[in-house]
C-alpha cells in the first residue's frame, strides 16, 4: 500500500506554494471588496505557469497530468485564496474533452470558460468569455449575459448566465458532464482542504503567541481543544482529496462515492475551521483588517457550490444503500 | 499512489490467509463468548493454533519467540484475521502492551519464563496502571511498594478499570516507591502474579451491564525484586514503553470503533422503505453524515499502513484515530437504534436481538477507556500541534507536596 504523495508531486506542492504565495494574499481578496479589484493572481499568470491546465492533455498545450497532480496544486491556491478557481479549469477541461482548439484556448489562458449548472450562479462566471452548459443531453458552448449579485467571497467570481449564441459541442455528453461535476468537486474540495489547513495554521500560531490571564490561551484546553478539531478534520480531508483524486485519474468506479464523499466533507470542515480561527482570535478575529473572514467568506460559498452538504451526504447515502461497497485486500482490521 | 500490497506483502498475505482458512475451525469466532466466559479454553488455542503458525508476536525479536517481522507483517495477520472474523486474541494486552514492555526492561530470566507463554495463550496478562484517584493523571498514582529487610516487596493499594485481570496470570504493576520526589520519578514498574497471596479481583459492572474489566486491590502481596521491571524509581520511563507499545499494537489504522457501518448499512437497506419520504430523507442525512466520517477514518489509517509499510512508524498524530473512530461510532449506533421504531427504547428487540442497543451502551465508554477525548486532545495540540501545555498546579513538588497541597488523602 502506498497511500501517500510521491516525491514528483511534493515537488509540484512546492513550486506551486512558492508561485501561489508570491502571486497573491488573502489581502487581494479584501481589495477585491473594498476597491473591486481583479482576482489575483488572475486568469493570464495562471496559465503562464502552466497549474491551471495540468489536465489539458499535452497535445492542446496542456500540462497532460493527473487530477490528483491538480489537486496538489489546488491546494496551495486554496491556501492563499487565489482566483480564479482551479475548478472551472479541470470541469471545462473534462467537458472540451476531444475539441483540441478549444482545449488549446482553455489552456494558454486566452478564453475564460464557466460552466453552468441551470440557473445557480456559475464559479468564475465574471471573468469568463464562453460559457459551457447541459442542455438536455447535449453538451453547448456559447456566449452569456452574467449578472453578479453582491459578493461574499469576491474570488469566487460567481454570476448567474444567460446563454447567448451557442454551439453544439456533443449531442450525448451526459456521462461527460457528470465525471466533469465529479472532477469538479474534487478539486474544489483540494481548495477546501489548502483553505482549511491554512486556517488551522493560522488559528495555532495566534493561539501560541496570544497571552491572556498570563499564559498563553493555546495552552487553555478550550483553545487547544477547538483547533484540533479543526486539525482532525484536515486531516480526514486530506485523505479523502486524495482517494477521490486518485479515484477519479485510477478508478473511475469509486469516483461517484469518493467525489461525493469528499464534497460534503470539505464543506463542513472548511466551515468549521475558518468559524474556529475567528474565535480563536477574538476581537481581532472579527474585523475587516484580520484575514479570519476571508477564509469564513470562502467557507461560506463553497459549501453551497456544486451541490450543497445535504444533496452530497444524500447522494452518499442513496450509493452505499444501492450497493455494497467492495473492501479492499487491506480492509483495516477490527 | 496505489492501495495494492507490494509483491512482499501479498506473498504473505497470501501465506497467512491459507493459514487461517486451513485452521478455521480451531479459531474463535467474533461473538462466540469466548473472551467473556470463564472458560477461556477456545480463546486460549485460537491464539495457541496462530502462535504455532508463527503468526503471533510477529514483530518481536525470535529469541523471546518472536518472528523479528515487520510491522506492516502483524498489520496483515491483523487484517486476514479480522476478514475471517476471528475476534482479538485473549491476550491481547499482554501482546500489546505487557509483553513489548518485558521484552525492552525484563530481565534475561523473566524474557525466558514469561515471553513465549504469553505469545501462545498459555498465559493471560492484565495492566494494573489506573486507579481510583489517577486516571488520566497516572503519574499520581498511590499505590505504595515498599521494600522488606530480605529485599522483596510489599505492595498495597488499589488499581481499577483493569481489563481482563479477573482471568490474568500476570500483571504488570505500576508502584509508588519514593513520595518525597517528583510524582514521576518516584514510580517502580514489577511483574506481579495474579495468583499471589494479598491480590483480590473484583469484576466492575459497566453501564451496558457487561464486565468487561475489574478493580483489583493488593493487601502487602509480596513479590520478589527479581521480578522488577527496569530501575528503582524509573518505572515512567519503563511505562511510557508500555503506552507507546499500546499505540504501535493500534497499528494498520483506519480500524472501526464499535460494530463498524457495514451492519448499519445493511440494517437501513432493509428499514428505510417503511418510513414515510420525509423520514427516509432524514435518515439518508445521518447516514450520509456517518459514512463520509468513516471514509474519513479509513483513509486517514491507509495513510499510516502506508507509513508502516515504509517501515515508518506511527505518532501521535495516530491519536486522531480513536478520537474520530468514537465520535463516528456513536453517530453509526445512533442511526441503527433510532431505526429500531418503536423497538428502540427497549435493550432488546422481540427476536431477542440487541446488538445496535448494545453498541449504543457500549460506546460511551470508549470515549473514556484507553484515553479520554480531552487527553487525545491534549496530546494532539501540544505534541502535533505545538500548543503549549496545560499548566500543572503540582509542578515541580514532590509527589507527597502535592497531596498536601490539593488535600488528596493518603
Amino acid at each position: 500500500m502506498n497511500f501517500d504523495l510521491s516525491d514528483e508531486q511534493r515537488a509540484l506542492a512546492a513550486a506551486a506554494r512558492d508561485f501561489f504565495t508570491s502571486a497573491c494574499s488573502p489581502a487581494d481578496s479584501r481589495r477585491a471588496l473594498d476597491e473591486g479589484t481583479p482576482v489575483a493572481p488572475g486568469r493570464a499568470r495562471l496559465a503562464d505557469t502552466g497549474f491551471a491546465a495540468i489536465t489539458v492533455p499535452e497535445s492542446a498545450g496542456g500540462g497532460g497530468g493527473s487530477v490528483l497532480d491538480l489537486a496538489v496544486v489546488a491546494q496551495e491556491a486554496g491556501r492563499v485564496l487565489a482566483g480564479p478557481s482551479l475548478v472551472s479549469v479541470a470541469r471545462a477541461a473534462v467537458l472540451l474533452a476531444d475539441d483540441d482548439a478549444r482545449l488549446a484556448s482553455l489552456a494558454d489562458g486566452s478564453v475564460g470558460y464557466a460552466v453552468v449548472d441551470g440557473t445557480a450562479p456559475a464559479l468564475d462566471a465574471a471573468t469568463a468569455d464562453q460559457f459551457l452548459a447541459l442542455q438536455g443531453d447535449a453538451l453547448v458552448c456559447g456566449t452569456g449575459v452574467v449578472t453578479v449579485g453582491a459578493p461574499i467571497d469576491p474570488t469566487r467570481g460567481l454570476g448567474q448566465v444567460e446563454l447567448g449564441v451557442a454551439v453544439e459541442l456533443a449531442s450525448d455528453a451526459r456521462l461527460r458532464w457528470e465525471r466533469a461535476e465529479r472532477v469538479a468537486q474534487v478539486i474544489l474540495a483540494a481548495e477546501g482542504l489548502g483553505a482549511a489547513e491554512r486556517a488551522v495554521e493560522i488559528g495555532v500560531a495566534y493561539a501560541k503567541e496570544r497571552q491572556a490571564f498570563g499564559r498563553a490561551i493555546g495552552s487553555y484546553q478550550a483553545v487547544k481543544h477547538a483547533l484540533v478539531e479543526a486539525f482532525v478534520g484536515v486531516e480526514q480531508l486530506r485523505s479523502l482529496v486524495w482517494w477521490a483524486a486518485w479515484a477519479a485519474d485510477e478508478a473511475p468506479e469509486e469516483l461517484p462515492l469518493a467525489a461525493a464523499a469528499v464534497k460534503g466533507l470539505s464543506a463542513e470542515v472548511l466551515e468549521s475551521a475558518s468559524e474556529t480561527l475567528i474565535q480563536v482570535h477574538g476581537g481581532i478575529g472579527f474585523t475587516w483588517e484580520h484575514d479570519a473572514h476571508l477564509y469564513w467568506r470562502r467557507a461560506k460559498v463553497d459549501r453551497l457550490l456544486l451541490g450543497d452538504e445535504a444533496a452530497a451526504y444524500d447522494q452518499v447515502a442513496r450509493l452505499v444503500l444501492a450497493a455494497p461497497v467492495p473492501a479492499r485486500e487491506q480492509e483495516a482490521a477490527r | 499512489m496505489n492501495f495494492d500490497d507490494t509483491p512482499d506483502e501479498a506473498a504473505y498475505r497470501e501465506q497467512v490467509r491459507r493459514y487461517v482458512t486451513e485452521h478455521r475451525e480451531e479459531l474463535a469466532r467474533i461473538g462466540d463468548g469466548s473472551r467473556r466466559d470463564g472458560d477461556l479454553t477456545a480463546a486460549r488455542r485460537s491464539q495457541a493454533v496462530m502462535y504455532d503458525g508463527g503468526y503471533v508476536g510477529v514483530t518481536w525479536p525470535k529469541e523471546v519467540g518472536g518472528q523479528g517481522g515487520t510491522p506492516m507483517q502483524q498489520a496483515i495477520v491483523d487484517q486476514e484475521l479480522a476478514r475471517a472474523g476471528v475476534p482479538m486474541h485473549i491476550g491481547i494486552i499482554g501482546l500489546g502492551m505487557c509483553g513489548p514492555t518485558v521484552v525492552h526492561h525484563g530481565s534475561d530470566d523473566q524474557k525466558q519464563r514469561y515471553l513465549s507463554r504469553l505469545l501462545r495463550g498459555d498465559d493471560i496478562w492484565c495492566q494494573l496502571f489506573s486507579e481510583p484517584a489517577s486516571g488520566s493523571d497516572l503519574a499520581g498514582l498511590r499505590t505504595r511498594a515498599v521494600r522488606n529487610d530480605d529485599g522483596t516487596w510489599r505492595v498495597n493499594g488499589q488499581k481499577v478499570w483493569t481489563t481482563l485481570a479477573h482471568v490474568a496470570d500476570y500483571g504488570i504493576l505500576l508502584t509508588r516507591t519514593d513520595a518525597d520526589v517528583a510524582k514521576h520519578r518516584g514510580l517502580t514498574m514489577f511483574v506481579v502474579d495474579m495468583k499471589a497471596p494479598g491480590v483480590t479481583v473484583r469484576p466492575l459492572r459497566q453501564m451496558s451491564g457487561h464486565s468487561e474489566f475489574n478493580e483489583v486491590f493488593f493487601d502487602d502481596v509480596v513479590i520478589q525484586d527479581s521480578e522488577r521491571l527496569g530501575d528503582v524509581n524509573d518505572g515512567w520511563r519503563v511505562a511510557l514503553t508500555t503506552l507507546m507499545s499500546e499505540r504501535m499494537s493500534l497499528g494498520g489504522g483506519g480500524t472501526e470503533v464499535g460494530m463498524g457501518i457495514a451492519p448499519v448499512v445493511e440494517h437501513v437497506r432493509e428499514r428505510i422503505g417503511s418510513l414515510p419520504a420525509d423520514r427516509q430523507a432524514l435518515v439518508r442525512q445521518d447516514l450520509g453524515r456517518a459514512y463520509v466520517q468513516t471514509l474519513g477514518i479509513r483513509y486517514n489509517g491507509y495513510r499510516q499502513l502506508s507509513a508502516i509499510s515504509k517501515g515508518q512508524m506511527p505518532g501521535p498524530e495516530a491519536s486522531a484515530g480513536k478520537l474520530a473512530g468514537t465520535k463516528a461510532a456513536r453517530t453509526v449506533a445512533d442511526i441503527a437504534v433510532r431505526l429500531l421504531g418503536d423497538e428502540a427504547v427497549y435493550a432488546a428487540c422481540a427476536d431477542g436481538t440487541s446488538a445496535f442497543q448494545d453498541s449504543q451502551a457500549g460506546l460511551p465508554g470508549m470515549a473514556i477507556a484507553g484515553g479520554t477525548d480531552e487527553i487525545l486532545r491534549n496530546v494532539l495540540g501540544e505534541r502535533v500541534l505545538g500548543l503549549p501545555a496545560e499548566p500543572r498546579a503540582d509542578k515541580g513538588m514532590t509527589f507527597n507536596q502535592s497531596l498536601a497541597t490539593t488535600g488528596g488523602a493518603q
